[in-house]
């Protein structure tokens, strides 16, 4: 997904740990989500903690998640790839990332995990009380988003700045509003400008499949500018 | 295609859900899917509600979608299509009726908010309007990503179409047979949607068999010329049941 590029920019922005200072309001600081906060259930924290020990060993690495992006990552990402008649005066300080743009508990709580050397991101989610589908469910939509946010970081880790081709899912069985899954995507292969992820969903326990996902990446192209 | 929820039992006896029966509610073919698409849109659309509708003009709307709302409204008034209400909790579209036992997650609470409705302020999350047309089982949304959705800088993330495909999908799929859950969600992207913009999402009922109801979008600028993406989706049909009287 194409996220994953501003995504990218905002990891090297900005150190592990560091605050950044969000360009859009005075003095706030555009804190890192893919940290434990108070509205973690117990078992996401556990694989948070638990995975934060594979980080040291030195395989794993986590990802941080800023709901915004620096503003000389959106100008990057806009003379490579966008077509100027498309750009707007569009108020960029009002812009945030999809999944970030909830308060703390309502919505994606997440982070994410790389593998790079085995070409694996994994995330562990829990979806909030604002994510609702079916009564006592979580959407199918939300579903599809935090998919296509893993298997497109498993894309751009490997491949740089990609956009979801197609994105193909099956629901196996629904998962309960506010609890925490586990989604493990890999790469499955390269061709030239493709890149195939697949991806399962699971509960904690990894004793219910949730749901199964493969999906299609495409490197974007900064002679075939978006418009 | 027998996995997953089609093995009803799958569905009714999941590990994480509490309380499966050992029955299968509602999957006796000769009484299932009673209901016909009009008892379902009256009961989906009350005369009257407190209830506030979140499919309605406001500020935010650019002037296409205001213009096609207008068309879509005007059909409306001359009976074919249906404008959909739409409400904070998808518990309030289906009030005194409840899901098959079995399926009951845990108590709903009065902070849950279905996903398209979640970021209540106006213009930036989810901008949409449902309009369905009973007799062809068909519907269209006209829906208008907020800066709030973004994924690339400028334009609408790919999960916030999927959701908006999959809520589509199941509003026709509830409307069209008593669709209820999402087995498969199957999309390709073309282009991508410009935060601000209109995009109109058309689907279609193709076909019900098999107690499935299976369907195809294609979502485009209104004036057809560009592409955003073509999808398709099938959906369980699970009946639901009325509340008992207190």
């Amino acid at each position: 997904m194409l996220r994953s590029c501003a995504a990218r920019f905002r990891a090297l922005g900005a150190p592990r740990g560091s605050a950044r200072r969000s360009f859009a309001s005075e003095n706030v600081p555009d804190r890192d989500h893919a940290l434990p906060n108070f509205s973690w259930h117990k078992d996401l924290r556990l694989l948070f903690d638990q995975f934060m020990k594979k980080c040291e060993a030195g395989s794993w690495k986590r990802l941080p998640s800023y709901k915004r992006s620096l503003p000389e990552t959106v100008q990057d990402f806009q003379t490579l790839y966008v077509d100027p008649k498309l750009l707007k005066k569009q108020p960029i300080s009002q812009a945030q990332l999809f999944t970030r743009s909830f308060e703390d508990g309502l919505g994606f709580e997440y982070v994410m995990f790389c593998n790079d050397a085995e070409k694996r991101v994994v995330c562990f989610f829990q979806g909030g009380p604002h994510l609702q589908g079916t009564p006592g469910f979580t959407h199918g939509g939300a579903i599809a988003s935090i998919i296509d946010v893993t298997t497109g970081t498993c894309a751009f880790r490997a491949g740089g700045a990609v956009m979801t081709a197609n994105l193909n899912i099956n629901y196996k069985r629904p998962i309960p509003l506010c609890s925490v899954v586990v989604i493990k995507s890999q790469l499955d292969k390269v061709e030239g400008r493709k890149f195939f992820v697949s991806c399962n969903v699971r509960s904690v326990d990894d004793e219910t499949l949730y749901s199964e996902a493969t999906s299609l990446f495409i490197m974007l192209d900064p002679n075939k500018k978006l418009t | 295609m027998r996995r997953g929820f089609q093995a009803a039992a799958g569905l009714l006896h999941p590990r994480a859900l509490p309380r499966a029966p050992r029955t299968l509610p509602g999957l006796n073919s000769a009484s299932a899917f009673g209901s016909s698409t009009d008892a379902l849109v009256s009961r989906f659309c009350p005369e009257k509600t407190d209830l506030k509708d979140y499919a309605l003009p406001n500020a935010s709307w650019c002037p296409d979608m205001l213009s096609l709302y207008q068309e879509f409204l005007e059909k409306s008034n001359s009976g074919s299509w249906i404008k959909l209400p739409s409400f904070k909790s998808n518990r309030d579209h289906i009030q005194g009726l409840k899901l098959p036992s079995g399926l009951v997650a845990a108590s709903d609470k009065g902070d849950w908010r279905i996903f398209t409705r979640c970021i209540q302020v106006a213009g930036q999350g989810y901008e949409y309007v449902i309009f369905f047309h009973p007799a062809k089982k068909k519907s269209v949304c006209l829906f208008q990503p907020g800066p709030y959705l973004e994924g690339a800088p400028g334009f609408a993330h790919g999960g916030s179409l999927a959701a908006m495909m999959d809520e589509t999908f199941s509003k026709t799929a509830y409307l069209a047979g008593e669709g209820l859950l999402t087995l498969s969600l199957n999309i390709r992207f073309k282009n991508l949607i410009p935060v601000g913009s209109l995009a109109v999402l058309n689907v279609q009922v193709e076909k019900i068999e098999d107690q499935k109801l299976y369907m195809s979008c294609i979502t485009q600028s209104r004036d057809q010329q560009t592409v955003f993406a073509k999808s398709s989706g099938v959906f369980l049909q699970l009946q639901l049941e009325e509340e008992s009287p207190p």
